[in-house]
């Protein structure tokens, strides 16, 4: 695949504070990247730096092959930026905002009317174009952030936490205009708290901390970085401290808890682990109810790299 | 896209309702609330004609100029201040007791002005009366020295009167006759107030461009960051936002004109074309403070519109806005705080259009606006330069 955009070594200190360190970065054309963090772990900061509005100590960034710099209008041209503040002037419409931040790429009036009308649909604001956007919802001011963003058809698009706050119509709305940019061909870097996003959208995942990529690749690929294998949770009743020990005392079995007739038992390894449990509960005529066996999930993984939850 | 930036631009600050509000409606509404407190003050500060008598005691050998003076006064015309009855002791007497006159001047060996009570007519009386007579007793003394050095005779005293009042009178009437163009029928003191709302409107331009320059600028606002990633240049967006906002703010600065002049009847004088270089550079001051507050000060834009309407209205106060005695005191005992004062170079400018025979004043505050934009200009375009931040 064409790498579109190559970040080699990008280091951002604010005085003591590294905010990227030795950062290292391709991303492929056409994909959709996710850029998972937890808040300050220097998302944004690297999105800034390859936009070049941020200063770095060393490094280099290059977009389409090129050094990308404050004046690589050719290079500014092909991106849309929607950032995680909304950046819209309330004193013109739905519309108006869309034609303004798409005026300034795209001189030709008629072709930035089919942009407008484009972009519009997509985020499906049809019934609010002559609206301000005061008088809008939260999550449809996030689709009006989105349009101005994206209305210029660009190659190249960062939705830094697009979704932050808005409703669950909003939010679906969101993510298929996002997979419909991918259709029409655009690479795209996803910022986001939300797991559950990640894992519907994402070809790509880089799990980045403290400026560091602690883990990258597509989500099995993580998955299977991931110390645990699998988690079980039983609505069990009459278990006393004994069977909690015999149970401890399997093989796979990294920690186990159980709390108001539900036994959760996290296992490291192995793959019958559920069968060696039904056994064990028939063996010792113990009454159980339902049954969930869990896949780790990107939440375990990060949880499992850094020590912390994502939305810490 | 630099017709497209200037066009949205100048459309957001003229939908912006408290923008417009500051920038266009509160000069005006300040504009009438000042006519309606200034114009009533004048009106009744006009001195009132009021009644006297002036009774000559039998046996006063005084100058006859004394009963002159009096008889100057109160000839009808603009500067009639009495309406004075020549009459006996008796007479003058009754009309005091009856409240038909102020006051009562006896001309006798020491003149003696007699009231019944005190007021401000009284003491006006008083005051007149005194000036009448130090002015006599300065030209009795004149006189005599000269008679003393044989220069002048007591014959020929109402000569040597004569030809100094001709003399003066031809003086007046030979000398440029912008002296007389420039008197007092446009003079009034509530001007100043006037230019100092003038002043006012043009250095509230700067919230309209900080407010302009804040929208382009990645470390002021997250719009900001949105317009620089875009491949539109940075000088082409601030060169084009602050021209609208300088746009914006002329219609703000000629509106208040027109209502000023066709509404509240404010005289601003006749040189037109010198008046509208003066409010274009003021304005482009307003504009330059506006430009440094949003490229120098890093802060909300609440805070830096708060800076400068402080600076607004501070300087407006010290250039005469709440009284002309402000203006005074301040180029009396701190003259560089005018100096440097943008508002006063403005106010300043009017007021040497309006009272000064030369342009050499109005030249001076001119220059003295351009160079203050021209510095705060310079500092803006230097911080402007950078096109990427140590933090956004």
């Amino acid at each position: 695949m064409k790498k579109i955009i190559e970040v080699k070594n990008l280091t951002k200190e604010y005085r003591e504070l590294k905010a990227v360190d030795r950062l290292n970065l391709d991303i492929y054309e056409g994909e959709i990247l996710g850029l998972l963090g937890p808040n300050g772990s220097g998302k944004t900061t690297t999105i800034n730096c390859i936009l070049s509005l941020l200063k770095f100590k060393e490094g280099t960034i290059k977009i389409f092959g090129k050094e990308m710099n404050p004046n690589a209008y050719d290079i500014k041209r092909q991106i849309g930026v929607v950032f995680q503040d909304v950046a819209v002037f309330d004193e013109l419409t739905v519309e108006e905002n869309i034609d303004y931040f798409c005026g300034l790429y795209i001189k030709d009036k008629k072709e930035r009317e089919q942009c407008i009308e484009d972009a519009i649909e997509l985020v499906g604001l049809e019934d609010f174009k002559k609206f301000h956007p005061k008088k809008l919802s939260g999550g449809l001011l996030r689709r009006l952030n989105i349009a101005c963003g994206i209305a210029h058809k660009p190659k190249v698009i960062f939705l830094d936490e697009p979704t932050v706050a808005v409703d669950p119509q909003s939010r679906n709305n969101i993510l298929d205009g996002i997979e419909t940019l991918r259709e029409q061909g655009a690479t795209i870097i996803y910022t986001t708290h939300y797991m559950e996003e990640v894992e519907i959208l994402c070809d790509r995942v880089v799990i980045i901390d403290k400026g560091k990529i602690l883990a990258e690749g597509t989500i099995d690929d993580l998955k299977e970085m991931a110390s645990i294998e699998e988690k079980i949770s039983v609505e069990v009743y009459d278990l006393d401290p004994k069977h909690l020990d015999t149970l401890k005392a399997f093989k796979n079995v990294d920690t186990l808890k159980y709390e108001n007739n539900s036994l959760l038992i996290v296992y490291k390894k192995g793959k019958n682990n559920l069968i060696e449990l039904t056994d064990f509960l028939k063996k010792e005529k113990i009454k159980y109810n339902a049954i969930n066996m869990m896949r780790p999930t990107l939440n375990d993984v990060f949880l499992d790299l850094t020590g912390k939850e994502l939305r810490d | 896209m630099l017709w497209h930036n200037f066009k949205y631009t100048l459309e957001k600050l003229f939908k912006n309702r408290a923008l417009i509000f500051w920038t266009f409606a509160f000069p005006i509404i300040l504009g009438t609330f000042f006519d309606m407190a200034f114009s009533d003050i004048e009106k009744n500060e006009r001195l009132e004609v009021f009644d006297i008598a002036v009774v000559e005691k039998s046996g006063y050998e005084g100058s006859d100029y004394l009963k002159s003076a009096f008889e100057e006064l109160s000839a009808e015309g603009e500067n009639q201040l009495f309406n004075t009855h020549f009459t006996d002791e008796d007479e003058a007497k009754r009309m005091l007791e009856n409240d038909e006159i102020v006051g009562v001047v006896t001309l006798q060996e020491t003149l003696k002005v007699t009231i019944k009570s005190s007021g401000i007519d009284e003491t006006i009386l008083k005051k007149v009366t005194e000036e009448i007579v130090s002015t006599s007793d300065m030209i009795n003394v004149f006189v005599t020295e000269n008679s003393q050095n044989g220069q002048w005779t007591i014959d020929n005293y109402e000569e040597f009167i004569e030809r100094v009042v001709a003399e003066a009178r031809e003086l007046i009437e030979t000398s440029d006759p912008k002296i007389e163009d420039i008197s007092s029928k446009n003079m009034s003191y509530t001007m100043i107030e006037f230019y100092t709302l003038i002043a006012m409107a043009c250095l509230y331009g700067a919230v309209l461009s900080m407010t302009a320059i804040d929208d382009v600028l990645a470390n002021m606002s997250s719009r900001g960051k949105r317009v620089a990633v875009s491949p539109t240049p940075k000088w082409a967006l601030v060169l084009t936002s602050a021209l609208a906002s300088y746009v914006a703010s002329l219609v703000g600065v000629a509106l208040l004109f027109l209502y000023t002049i066709f509404v509240l009847k404010v005289d601003y004088g006749t040189n037109l074309p010198l008046i509208v270089v003066l409010s274009l550079v003021g304005s482009l001051a307003g504009l330059s403070i506006g430009v440094a507050a949003a490229s120098i000060l890093k802060a909300d834009e609440n805070l830096k519109t708060g800076v400068i309407l402080a600076i607004s209205l501070g300087g407006c106060f010290f250039s005469g806005m709440m009284g002309i005695t402000m203006k005074y005191v301040v180029d009396t005992n701190l003259p560089i705080l005018n100096k440097i004062n943008p508002a006063n170079m403005i106010t300043d400018g009017f007021y040497s259009l309006y009272y000064y025979e030369t342009l050499d004043r109005f030249y001076f505050d001119l220059v003295s606006l351009l160079l203050f934009s021209g510095i705060l200009l310079f500092a803006s375009i230097c911080v402007l330069r950078r096109q990427k931040y140590d933090s956004i």
